[in-house]
């Protein structure tokens, strides 16, 4: 049972460092903004989201696993809001640069 | 398993570390606020891993202000600056 | 194993934690210096969480990055409107 859990979490965790490091890449190597928003946006939560899969067995009672949940809808919901608002603010910028 | 929960902690570490070139030197605002994202999602995920290796559980109320803090400063930060017609 | 993944673990935090402080200080635009800021507060809550400090990581992350940054991030931006109208005076008629 415990070496079960142990390759359960080991792959899940790993898989989510995979979803974080492509998610890196895209940042540092693709050429635009909206491709490098495109990459990282989506490969860093469901990269959270596995390693929360993998963390889950190990948390103490039900309510550290209901806030372990919770944690990562809150990231879903603020991930895919604030890459509409970057998107639009890019798009809309009215030449204005973002930050200036 | 604590080794393990280290090493994937220093994996991700090294993640957002890469992630910050891109934050520092990003040529546009909108790359550096999109590193800004990298580092609160990332750093959920090393507050998490270190709370299972050193088994403190409040670290995940710390990533819960981590979660909130990445979403409000996103915004705070893509905030259109209001022209003086509008002010 | 734990003690050198530690160590590789504290480096790497200390390194990009100094990293960071300077390129807020030496930042030559104001809201760029205030994004550093915000990110160098993160970095330091996960400095205090490694500390086995969760309660300072919280008012870290709470206080000195979220609500620090925002009200630095509005000073900031007046700053710049107030630079920006000075530089430009409008035509509409000097104040007597």
């Amino acid at each position: 049972m415990e070496m079960t859990l142990q390759l359960w979490s080991m792959l899940c965790v790993g898989a989510g460092l995979f979803f974080f490091a492509v998610g890196t890449l895209g940042l540092l190597r693709l050429p635009d903004l909206f491709s490098r928003l495109h990459a990282l946006t989506k490969a860093d939560n469901l990269g959270l989201g596995l390693v929360i899969l993998g963390l889950l067995p190990w948390a103490g009672d039900g309510f550290q696993v209901l806030k372990l949940t919770l944690i990562w809808l809150l990231v879903l919901l603020g991930g895919a809001t604030g890459a509409h608002l970057i998107a639009k603010r890019a798009l809309r910028a009215d030449g204005e640069e973002m930050l200036e | 398993m604590t080794d393990f929960w280290l090493a994937a902690a220093l994996c991700l570490l090294l993640t957002m570390a890469l992630g910050l070139v891109r934050v520092m030197r990003g040529p546009s605002g909108g790359d550096r606020i999109l590193g800004v994202q990298l580092l609160g999602t990332a750093g959920i995920a090393v507050l998490l891993l270190l709370g299972a290796a050193f088994d403190m559980p409040a670290l995940a109320d710390v990533a819960l202000i981590f979660a909130l803090l990445a979403a409000v400063s996103v915004a705070a930060l893509t905030r259109r600056r209001l022209t003086r017609e509008d002010s | 194993m734990t003690a050198p993944l530690l160590l590789a673990f504290d480096l790497i935090l200390i390194a990009t934690l100094l990293a960071l402080a300077s390129a807020a200080l030496l930042a030559r635009d104001a809201r760029h210096a205030v994004m550093l800021f915000i990110l160098f507060g993160l970095w330091l809550a996960l400095v205090w969480a490694r500390l086995g400090a969760p309660d300072v990581a919280l008012a870290e992350a709470a206080i000195g990055a979220g609500l620090g940054g925002a009200l630095m991030l509005a000073a900031a931006r007046r700053a710049a409107r107030a630079a920006a109208r000075d530089e430009t005076p409008d035509t509409s008629g000097e104040t007597p």
